[in-house]
């Protein structure tokens, strides 16, 4: 694949670059905050406590993802982690799979723009 | 411009993602020195050591261990959030989320995503926000203090005027301000009988000065008589309670004031009886107020130790024979009890007290009482001086290689040495380690109470403590010797604080 701008990546995120590059100020802490993203260990957390059955973990960890898509600007995840970050918080494991199917989907769409980015 | 690291702001950070704080961080850390926490225990852990230091918190909400809300309520509880402001950070911005932070004391919320130039904004905001208040409460607790000095000196010099007309001891009223000071700090350690406020207890110590007010009115002849007063001579000295209240009760002002009022309970009734035998109204136990029943001992004591024209002076144990006998009176069980308790304080307060040095304690900062705020005007020497302590401290507990530990009663909290955490193999910090199960798998229950007791029966004035105990370590059981002292905070009234202390080992046969 052919190595992606910033601004091309945020086209596959259905962000908006110039929004985030205003929060944060300058193109170079952008991209170190993206770059970290894929080695932020939250997603991990959360399909683990997933698994497990741990539903307050796994609240805390989709929560976590939510306010770094937040600040990211990465609206594609953030648009299905935010419902589903809703349906744990009472903590009983009551959740969509369709739902958690999306957030997989737009996590390693993500993951994988952020991957191709010019270094 | 950078500014030299001492004096940079310290921002504590706390959120449970490493990414969220990088990017604060980030966005910070140019103007202001960051410490960072990733989870509420955490954050208490940072505020126990140094919340002198620490000058605003970004919290964030939910985090694993202890989420943000139970932070705030321990800032609160511990009365940090007054000094140490925090901006909430987070991804809920539910109504009831904002409304509940800033209800538990929060001075800005920032909700995700935020904007850099925001978070600066508002940290320098509420950074020059707090500056400004501590300089006005450092302000008007030096002017408090100021006032409080005056009026002190007022009282004092009024009081020599009469002792001077007395021609005897210029010490009298000082001596007994302290030991009423001394007696009234042992009464409310160990009972809340009287609901006396630091505030009474500094207004009993001012107006304890009075009490003799009315020997203003006493003839030369009466009350400087050499010899032994004849019945009539005595009747007469005795109306000088009586007088001293109703001069305060005919002031055209103030006689309505707090400190008035305790002036004249203490002119009227300093020589009324526990049993009722006293005079001038005969009053009976607690109907006597506590105030004068505390300056009429006081009185009692300093009379029998001091040079009088009729008599030597007693020596302090005889003097405390005395009183304790009821050779001399009798008063209230408590007060006596007080009295034993402080005795030693008693005697080495009143050996330095010289009638140059009328002692700082008089002047006491009501301020701080009313402040509620010890370290309203802690200078950035004290902290350095706090920070070379705790370098100091650290150092030394690495370097002997000891197990040594300090607990803090309130949040409930044990953090051990490096050495004694690998020993005992537990974490460095706990929070309630009275409840913590590995703990309680290595001492019984029932002996950890004991422990625990045995610390808190101790009192400021003598504060070491030893007790022998079996711990269980790697599965044997070992004999420790546990030797602590207790930690009491400077109020006017010493509060319990907790312990240090340290684990050595009981050999056999030892």
């Amino acid at each position: 694949m052919k190595e992606m701008t910033i601004k091309e990546c945020y086209d596959v995120f259905g962000g908006d670059y110039n929004a985030v590059l205003s929060r944060l100020m300058t193109e170079g802490l952008v991209k170190k905050f993206l770059l970290k993203f894929p080695q932020d260990g939250s997603y991990d957390l959360l399909i683990k406590s997933l698994d497990e059955g741990n539903y307050e973990e796994a609240f805390r960890a989709a929560h976590t993802i939510k306010g770094i898509c937040q600040n990211l600007g990465i609206e594609s995840l953030l648009a299905s982690v935010s419902p589903l970050t809703e349906e744990l918080r009472d903590g009983k494991g009551n959740f969509s799979s369709e739902l958690l199917d999306k957030v997989k989907e737009d996590y390693r769409a993500a993951v994988s723009a952020v991957n191709t980015i010019d270094v | 411009m950078s500014k030299e690291s001492d004096l940079r702001e310290k921002i504590l950070i706390v959120d449970d993602s490493e990414m969220n704080r990088a990017i604060l961080s980030e966005i910070l850390n140019d103007e202001y020195d960051i410490i960072e926490a990733e989870n509420g225990t955490h954050a208490v852990e940072v505020l126990q050591k140094c919340s002198d230091e620490i000058s605003l918190v970004l919290l964030d909400i939910v985090m694993p261990e202890m989420n943000g809300y139970e932070v705030l309520e321990i800032m609160r509880s511990k009365r940090w959030i007054e000094d140490v402001p925090v901006i909430m950070i987070s991804a809920e911005n539910s109504t009831e989320t904002v409304d509940r932070a800033y209800e538990l004391g929060v001075t800005d919320f920032i909700a995700r995503p935020f904007d850099a130039l925001i978070v600066r904004r508002r940290v320098v905001n509420t950074l020059l926000l707090y500056a400004k208040q501590k300089k006005l409460s450092e302000m008007v607790s030096d002017q408090l203090y100021e006032n409080e000095k005056t009026s002190n000196m007022m009282i004092t010099i009024l009081s020599h005027i009469v002792e001077f007309r007395n021609g005897e001891s210029g010490l009298h009223i000082l001596h007994v301000q302290s030991i009423t000071d001394i007696l009234l700090r042992r009464l409310v350690q160990i009972t809340d009988k009287y609901k006396l406020s630091s505030a009474d207890l500094s207004m009993i110590s001012m107006a304890s000065a009075l009490h003799d007010i009315g020997k203003i009115s006493i003839p030369d002849e009466v009350l400087n008589k050499p010899g032994r007063l004849t019945d009539e001579e005595f009747a007469i000295m005795k109306t000088h309670s009586a007088v001293g209240a109703e001069m305060l009760d005919e002031m055209p002002f103030y006689k309505d004031e707090p400190l008035v009022k305790i002036a004249y309970e203490i002119c009227r009734w300093h020589h009324e009886r526990y049993d009722g035998r006293g005079y001038p109204d005969g009053l009976k136990g607690d109907e006597i107020p506590i105030s004068a029943q505390i300056v009429s001992i006081a009185d009692v004591y300093d009379a029998l130790t001091s040079e009088r024209v009729y008599k030597k002076a007693f020596s302090h144990d005889k003097a405390m024979q005395m009183i304790l006998n009821g050779e001399c009176g009798t008063f209230n069980p408590i007060l006596l009890k007080c009295l034993q308790d402080s005795a030693s304080v008693i005697k080495s307060e009143l050996m330095k007290k010289t009638a140059v040095n009328p002692d700082e304690q008089e002047i006491k900062s009501l301020a701080d009482a009313l402040l509620n705020h010890d370290e309203l005007s802690t200078s950035k020497r004290t902290l350095n001086m706090l920070n070379i302590e705790r370098i100091k401290n650290d150092f030394f507990a690495e370097v002997l290689n000891e197990i040594s530990f300090e607990y803090l009663a309130s949040p409930s909290t044990l953090t051990l040495s490096k050495a004694g955490a690998e020993a005992l193999g537990l974490d460095s910090f706990i929070v309630n380690p009275l409840q913590h199960d590995k703990i309680l798998g290595m001492i019984d229950a029932m002996e950890l109470n004991n422990v625990s007791k045995t610390i808190h029966d101790t009192t400021p004035e003598s504060p070491n403590a030893e007790y022998n105990c079996k711990l269980v370590l790697n599965g044997e059981i070992q004999n420790k010797r546990l030797v602590c002292r207790s930690l009491w905070s400077i109020d006017r009234t010493p509060k319990y604080i907790g312990a240090i202390g340290i684990i050595l080992d009981l050999q056999e046969g030892r």
